[in-house]
């Protein structure tokens, strides 16, 4: 199906739903978006470019949403749009985003793959590439578990990870950042949930990339290339521990940010990374 | 040919050679190791090792300076015969006159970086093989820049490990470490050679040009269209800064992470990533 028209149609049965569904969508006027709606969980999505479909997730933790991708160091459907099918999503319950559902307590990782993975069959993509900034990395490795066949390879940029001498640096960025602005939109999710919410993201599995174990990624014969950072929240060690375990993964040189002339290489090292990895035909 | 047959070949014609060569080549002719041969091209003995096969040709350059032998490269970082044999065939050679190497010939006082692009392009040619790809490790930086710009059209992609390189705060390394080691020992094994001789070979390769990567200009750099893969050291020999120059100048190259030989578990990502940068870069059909 072109694109144009998938988007049109697409946007047509996220209007209809959000028209069935006026308790949850009642904040969404004169959006650009378009909208994949399942069940109480919408997911406000964006699409360029055309070809082997790439999924790119944003970063800023749990405030994962598109807004955030002009200020991104890797601005990966800008950088991919000439090069592939780009599409990307705010994440569920990002604020500032337009993608919303229930606060997932008990699953939450899973929640999120749920709503990346209901997006594909929603587009009727079956096999893709994955990007993701920051705490896309930990949705990359969850997706992989979840539907091996169906990633193709995955772009790690700046990937979360557990920091032993700081254990708490994602469980409070969650709680003092994302939930009182969350907690404006929804007033009705009491903090015990959210924090209940956060201990299951960050610290039931306090250690490498949270979503899963070391054994996956050690088992994981999906192609990755790793961007690593090192600040409080994207642990170098953790990119290397994913680079090192993973049998097909590869990393790209740190810093790779700056200067220009080395950040533009790592995009082409990425582009080259997506070519060489694309399946002969897309399996849809 | 055959690769035992084409081995036996040149084994023989190299002890022929050899028995007819009286001043550079003074010494008995040496016993080829196993899987390794010899070829001779005129008063040059080239001691190679050819894995075979039919990967895709890869020139491996060993480290060690001037002593760059074919033992340094299977002891080195990783060995590229046994990292990269199920899709490349891999081909390497001691460095002339390298001592602990039993390949020899004239030290050629006014081309020396010349000399060791003829040896290795004629090692190419002695194999009847055209186009290659190229890994180098410390000396095969600037031994892989002199490739480039002499045989720009054979050499399809080539991998710089651990780079040597000029650093202006030492600016005199490499001169004095091969005017204290590796001079020395080849004017004992060779008495036609004087320590004058070799004081004039190492300031043609190291103080004629001392910039960069020796070899080449920045702005062969900037111009050279061959995908470059390079991986980064940093001690006094090998200078970061140097590496990675050459790395943002030359566009189409690429670069690991650094540091990537310690800790020793990193090896193996390294790797990966320049068997990935090599079957990317492998032509269809040698």
């Amino acid at each position: 199906m072109a694109p144009i028209r998938r988007d049109i149609l697409t946007t047509g049965v996220a209007a209809a739903a959000v028209a069935a569904a006026p308790r949850v969508f009642a904040a969404q006027t004169g959006s650009t978006n378009s909208f994949y709606v399942k069940g109480n969980v919408r997911i406000a999505y964006r699409e360029a470019g055309s070809g082997f479909p790439l999924l790119c997730v944003p970063g800023g933790g749990l405030n994962s949403r598109m807004g955030g991708w002009p200020t991104a160091v890797f601005n990966a459907p800008e950088v991919f749009k000439n090069d592939i099918r780009c599409i990307t999503m705010d994440q569920r319950n990002a604020t500032g985003g337009e993608s919303t559902g229930p606060v997932p307590v008990d699953n939450p990782w899973d929640a999120f793959a749920d709503d990346q993975l209901g997006l594909m069959d929603h587009l009727g993509i079956r096999q893709f590439f994955f990007f993701g900034n920051c705490i896309g990395g930990s949705f990359a490795l969850k997706l992989m578990e979840r539907a091996p066949d169906r990633v193709a390879g995955a772009i790690l940029s700046q990937p979360i990870g557990h920091r032993p001498e700081k254990p708490d640096v994602m469980y409070d960025s969650g709680k003092d950042v994302w939930a009182p602005e969350f907690r404006k939109l929804q007033p009705n999710v009491s903090m015990e949930t959210i924090e209940k919410y956060l201990h299951n993201l960050y610290r039931v599995r306090a250690d490498f990339a949270y979503s899963v174990s070391r054994d996956f990624v050690r088992s994981c014969q999906t192609p990755m290339l790793v961007l690593p950072d090192d600040s409080d929240a994207h642990a170098y060690q953790t990119s290397v521990d994913i680079a090192s375990l993973a049998p097909n993964a590869e990393v790209t040189v740190y810093p790779w940010a700056k200067p220009p002339e080395l950040k533009a290489r790592t995009f082409n090292r990425a582009r080259n990374f997506l070519k060489a990895h694309q399946p002969r035909t897309a399996a849809r | 040919m055959d690769p035992i047959r084409r081995e036996v070949i040149a084994t023989a014609a190299a002890a022929t050679a050899v028995a007819a060569t009286t001043g550079v080549l003074a010494a008995p002719a040496p016993q080829a190791a196993p899987g390794t041969a010899f070829f001779m091209k005129g008063q040059v003995r080239t001691h190679y090792e050819d894995q075979g096969g039919n990967g895709y040709p890869l020139l491996c350059v060993p480290g060690g300076g001037l002593n760059s032998v074919l033992a340094s490269l299977h002891n080195g970082p990783f060995d590229p015969f046994k990292e990269f044999k199920a899709d490349f065939r891999c081909i390497s050679q001691d460095l002339r006159n390298a001592n602990a190497g039993q390949s020899s010939g004239p030290l050629d006082i006014d081309r020396p970086w010349d000399t060791h692009t003829d040896d290795q392009l004629d090692l190419m040619d002695h194999l009847g093989i055209n186009k290659f790809m190229v890994i180098g490790f410390c000396i095969g930086g600037p031994l892989i820049w002199n490739l480039l710009k002499r045989a720009p059209d054979r050499v399809v992609a080539a991998v710089l490990a651990q780079p040597s390189g000029f650093r202006p705060e030492m600016p005199t390394l490499t001169y004095d470490g091969n005017m204290m080691g590796w001079g020395p020992e080849l004017v004992k094994r060779r008495p036609e050679i004087t320590m004058d001789m070799v004081q004039r070979y190492l300031t043609n390769m190291y103080k004629k040009n001392p910039d960069f990567v020796f070899t080449v200009t920045r702005d062969f750099v900037r111009q050279c269209q061959t995908p470059i893969l390079i991986l980064p050291d940093d001690i006094p020999a090998h200078p970061y800064k140097v590496a990675m120059e050459a790395a943002m100048l030359a566009p189409n190259a690429e670069v690991s992470m650094y540091p990537w030989k310690e800790p020793k578990d990193r090896i193996p990502i390294a790797v990966r990533q320049i068997y990935s940068f090599l079957k990317a870069h492998r032509p269809a059909t040698a």
